[in-house]
């Protein structure tokens, strides 16, 4: 199974070093717009949001925090992408080696999700560290808010890696381009599904003489679900992976050799 | 007294249905030290079968024992003894023999670092090139080097030499007698090159259609049947039960037939050793 792993990460190689120059990227972005907040241009765009636009400190730091959060989630976006291996693997014709390999079928897979979820902790511990580090340096963001919404983003991102596996190994080597637009059209068509109210009111505000304000608030609740209730993002992701997990196996069984 | 011959693959009655294509009841024996030949042509089911051995997939009727064990049951154990060489490499094209190595370490239990590396050097295979860089011929080499480094005592090989020039091949098929100079050291080799099985096999299997169509010792089976060569209208004179089949050219017929000693001294006839190449075309034609 290690073997396998070692395999996988060598396929992720050129993933791996773009994520080392994401990350410094990052690094590097974030205390510019730290220092930015502090010291320059942005400094004195915030001064004159707070004059002009009535814009308090809290709405500044909310900002700030949103700002620095896309930052900050690039290094996740690009661990998150689990179809590289599957797809590499298929170029290859990695799969008749695989069949001939001492291991078992549960093994095969297991190694696939240990390496694509071990590459993406990294990525997600990465940006805790950088959150960490930048709200002790600088009052402009908390860190109670920013781990917020690097959870949320790595949650989301981790159900779409879920999927996008358990699909890889329906359809089959080749497929993978479909297992991914599958596994986003499946997780948007769920969101809408579930908020088509609350979606629907917020692209009729103005048209139907609602208050555009209403419309703000609704949008402030999703932003506070995802800074403060992460933990349900989270809980919901280590199902879908468990559940993915198990549909992988069972797919991988009946298949036998594709993997 | 005679010490009974143990078999280290035993295909029995294995039935595969794909819809478009079945593996139909397919039963043979490969015997331990032995080296059979699996012959048939493109798309007669020996890469199916060979994938069936390896449990990739499975059949839908009979079993299949590897040394003895259900393979099904301990696949994954039985796979530890097994070396499999395919006809394309199936290793990524960025991978070195390094990074081969450092990937079979961990997976064989018996994998040989200085084996492979030992085995590389002996076949000219630079251990830091990207195997995407080797030739076609380099490429089946290293499958055989990756093979023969976890002291495998089966070896399978789906087509290991076709697509490869006479030398090449010549050398591959001198790695194979020295891998079954040890006498527990069996493989199996499917082919639809007979000219390199001829030199090397001990047993055959033809498969055509999804059928055995003939199995056992080589030379029996080369002895068992002759190639006569007569005129069109002697063929009245001949046992029609011994008759394979025939094929019509300028200067009369050629008749493979079998227990061809019959004919030795036949006068309007002239008989010739027949090959494996003669007798798979022969079968062949005579499912059509």
């Amino acid at each position: 199974m290690k073997g396998l792993m070692i395999k996988d990460l060598m396929c992720m190689r050129r993933q791996l070093i773009l994520f080392g120059n994401v990350v410094v990227s990052v690094l590097v972005l974030s205390v510019l717009y730290v220092l930015s907040c502090k010291y320059g241009n942005l400094a004195l765009a915030n001064v004159q949001m707070m004059r002009e636009n009535g814009l308090t400190e809290v709405d500044i730091r909310n900002l700030s925090t949103w700002e620095l959060a896309l930052f900050m989630l690039l290094p996740i976006a690009v661990t998150g992408d689990v179809a590289t291996v599957f797809r590499m693997d298929g170029e290859a014709g990695f799969a008749k080696v695989s069949a001939s390999l001492p291991l078992s079928v549960e093994k095969r897979v297991i190694a696939r999700y240990l390496t694509v979820f071990s590459v993406f902790g990294i990525g997600v511990g990465i940006d805790v560290l950088l959150a960490l580090v930048l709200s002790f340096l600088t009052d402009i963001i908390i860190f109670a808010d920013i781990i917020g919404i690097i959870l949320s983003a790595a949650s989301v991102m981790s159900i779409y890696g879920a999927l996008t596996i358990v699909f890889c190994f329906w359809l089959g080597n080749g497929k993978e381009d479909y297992a991914s637009l599958l596994s986003c059209l499946l997780m948007v068509g769920t969101v809408c599904l579930v908020n088509f109210r609350k979606i629907r009111d917020i692209f009729m505000a103005g048209m139907d003489g609602q208050d555009a304000g209403a419309t703000g608030d609704r949008l402030n609740v999703l932003m506070d679900f995802l800074k403060y209730r992460f933990y349900l993002l989270c809980l919901l992701a280590a199902l879908v992976l468990f559940l993915s997990y198990l549909g992988a196996v069972g797919i991988a069984r009946r298949k036998r050799g594709i993997i | 007294m005679l010490q009974e011959t143990k078999n280290v693959i035993e295909v029995r009655n294995v039935t595969k249905d794909f819809g478009d294509f079945k593996l139909d009841q397919v039963s043979f024996c490969v015997p331990e030290g032995s080296v059979c030949g699996f012959i048939g042509q493109n798309g007669a089911g020996k890469t199916t079968t060979i994938r069936m051995i390896l449990d990739a997939i499975r059949a839908d009727a009979g079993e299949i024992l590897l040394f003895g064990e259900d393979n099904r049951k301990n696949s994954a154990r039985l796979r530890e003894d097994i070396g499999v060489v395919f006809d394309e490499m199936g290793f990524h094209t960025f991978m070195t023999g390094r990074d081969i190595n450092t990937m079979m370490k961990h997976i064989y239990k018996n994998w040989d670092e200085a084996a492979f590396f030992a085995c590389l050097k002996r076949f000219s295979l630079p251990a830091r090139k990207r195997c995407g860089d080797f030739s076609r011929g380099m490429q089946m080499k290293l499958q055989i080097v990756v093979a023969l480094s976890h002291h495998a005592k089966l070896l399978i090989m789906d087509e290991p030499t076709s697509g490869l020039d006479p030398i090449v091949r010549n050398e591959m098929l001198q790695i194979f007698r020295e891998f079954v100079v040890e006498e527990d050291h069996t493989i199996l080799l499917s082919s639809h090159i007979t000219g390199d099985l001829e030199k090397l096999a001990d047993e055959v299997v033809f498969i055509d259609g999804g059928k055995v169509i003939l199995s056992g010792n080589k030379d029996e089976i080369l002895e068992g049947h002759g190639l006569l060569k007569c005129k069109k209208d002697s063929i009245g004179q001949l046992d029609p039960a011994s008759v394979v089949g025939m094929e019509e050219n300028a200067f009369g017929v050629k008749v493979l037939v079998r227990n061809p000693a019959a004919y030795k001294n036949c006068p309007e006839a002239v008989l010739e050793r027949a090959s494996l190449e003669d007798i798979m075309l022969f079968y062949n034609n005579r499912t059509r």
